[in-house]
């Protein structure tokens, strides 16, 4: 019974499956796709129609239409499970962006512009339906609302002015336009490279759906490049990354006098406060700039449900499940859009540098504001300029890189807190970069 | 040296937009982050020691004396007071009175206690 099952099974795989696929495919795209396929001819003797069955079930398989660029990419997240895996390096992210690379290199038999609806380029599969949340914008604000709910902004309340340290880090972003335009790309693809800088991996996804998504049209009426899938996988390497990149920067650029500094203790903020920041914050920074609202709007609202003290169940789901789900969503959609054929280019090779380029741009110039700060602040309350690097927004390791980086200085001066506020000042801060990008270039 | 003669040619021929955008992309950046910090660092503490001063008012304490406890309160020192509460608490059950008392029981009669159980009746 088992093995008729098992045959019965096989010979629709390998007979009606590919048929019906086929004559479907077609008719959607009206493509005659007939040439590139072995076809099965009932007039042959039963045992050719059974060899022309397997030669169509053999062109159907990955060993088939595998190539090099797929292999490659195979191996690309490969690398990212093990580094996940094997030294903890974002698992949450890294694991699902390497699943879905693996899932997005599965060579598909895409001869004569076949469409079996399975790749996520594919119109009508279910990756692609998924795909649509990276595509339209959608993830990114709901990221954003679960990171709010999770958000205190306690110390950035309690010290104010590390919000100018957020700030500083996001030259990162605008230099990295410059280098981006320099290279040769166009300035939406500049735009959406350049935001690589402000290490936020949301922001990546919703600046590059909107400015190089393939679909708009330049000036000159030709298309930009589809830049999503590199632009996410470099900008979530690197945040990945940030443990290893920055602590060279950072001892670059202090001497061991600064690292020393030690910083008044945050004070406690009342609770009026804390609900007041995420109200007018909102405000103020979306009056500013509104192209910043999908995202700037879901962070303070988030904020709010948490702040608020009355909305608990609320903030639980945005900051628990619901975020856990589009993290999923958005890290295995990424992950699977890294088509060989997409991701391999000579562009990507250039947006990988520029993304190095941005990161280290970003904390350099969080950590020199910070020593410019403190040329003008009195003695007793100057800031340690090792939290600069927190002003790039990878929430929280770049907080924790300055914790680190401040104990090796000295064992009982701990940075957490204070680095906290520029952290969380740079999400604000990426965000606020993004909306004028959008604004000029969207 | 060629490459940055080369570089230096192109940031010339750079659209005037793109340094349009740095220019006001980094200006906006610090102008919003500046706008919250003047409105979070005095606009929203002069509302709040406002209050705070009008509730003193009203209990009978010095405004000022108010205004100092509450700026001289810091997250760890919460945090201490926390720490010695929680542990004040915890440790209650600790003290003891230290005098262990039986409770006599009498009853008239309990086989458990019987005096005939408890000999070999030969």
């Amino acid at each position: 019974m088992l093995a008729l099952l098992v045959i019965t099974s096989l010979a629709w795989l390998a007979f009606v499956k590919p048929e019906h696929d086929r004559q479907k495919a077609q008719a959607e795209s009206g493509i005659e796709i007939s040439a590139a396929l072995p076809q099965y001819q009932p007039d042959n003797q039963p045992e050719e129609g059974f060899l022309e069955g397997l030669k169509q079930f053999w062109a159907f398989t990955g060993f088939r239409n595998v190539t090099s660029g797929h292999l490659i990419m195979i191996m690309v997240g490969l690398i990212f499970i093990f580094l996940a895996i094997r030294y903890e390096y974002e698992p949450l992210l890294l694991i699902p962006i390497g699943t879905g690379i693996l899932i997005g290199n599965i060579p598909l038999f895409t001869d004569g512009g076949m469409n079996l609806q399975v790749g996520i380029y594919q119109q009508g599969s279910v990756l692609n339906y998924l795909y649509f949340g990276v595509l339209k914008g959608v993830y990114p604000p709901l990221i954003f609302l679960g990171i709010g709910a999770m958000t205190d902004f306690s110390s950035l309340i309690s010290n104010p002015r590390l919000l100018l340290l957020g700030a500083a880090a996001q030259m990162g972003i605008f230099i990295t336009f410059i280098g981006a335009l320099l290279l040769g790309f166009a300035p939406p693809e500049a735009g959406a490279i350049g935001i690589i800088g402000g290490a936020d991996g949301p922001t990546a996804i919703f600046i590059s759906s909107r400015l190089a998504n393939g679909m708009n049209l330049l000036a000159d009426g030709t298309p930009v490049k589809n830049l999503i899938g590199p632009i996410a996988i470099a900008a979530y390497s690197y945040m990945a990354l940030v443990p290893v990149i920055q602590p060279p920067i950072m001892r670059l650029l202090t001497n061991k006098k600064e690292r020393l500094i030690r910083m008044k203790p945050p004070r406690a903020v009342t609770k009026t406060e804390k609900i007041l920041f995420p109200i007018f914050g909102l405000l103020l920074t979306c009056f500013i700039s509104p192209s910043a609202l999908p995202l700037l709007g879901m962070l303070f609202f988030g904020n709010i449900l948490k702040e608020s003290g009355v909305t608990k169940r609320l903030a639980e789901t945005a900051r628990t499940s619901l975020i856990d789900i589009v993290t999923i969503m958005i890290g295995l959609t990424v992950g699977a859009s890294t088509q060989a054929d997409v991701f391999l280019t000579k562009e990507s090779i250039l947006i990988f540098a520029l993304g190095a380029t941005a990161f280290a741009i970003a904390t350099s110039s969080g950590v020199l504001f910070a020593k410019t700060m403190n040329l003008f602040l009195p003695e007793g309350n100057k800031i340690n300029p090792l939290i600069g690097n927190s002003g790039v927004s990878a929430v929280p390791d770049s907080a924790r890189v300055s914790e680190v980086e401040g104990l090796k200085a000295d064992k009982t001066n701990h940075l957490l807190m204070h680095a906290m506020g520029p952290n969380v000042a740079g999400v604000i801060g990426s965000a606020i970069a993004a909306g004028i990008l959008l604004s000029y270039l969207g | 040296m060629m490459q940055t003669l080369l570089l230096a040619g192109a940031a010339e021929s750079l659209d005037p937009l793109a340094w349009t955008i740095v220019v006001v992309g980094v200006g906006i950046v610090f102008l919003s982050l500046l706008i919250v910090y003047i409105f979070f660092r005095y606009i929203l503490t002069f509302i709040l020691n406002f209050k705070l001063k009008s509730f003193a008012r009203k209990k009978g304490i010095d405004p000022a004396e108010a205004l100092t406890a509450k700026t001289i309160q810091s997250g760890e020192v919460n945090a201490a007071i926390a720490m010695a509460l929680y542990r004040y608490f915890n440790e209650l059950h600790d003290v003891e009175s230290g005098v262990i008392t039986i409770k006599r029981v009498s009853r008239h009669y309990s086989p458990w206690s019987s005096k005939l159980y408890n000999m070999n009746n030969l």
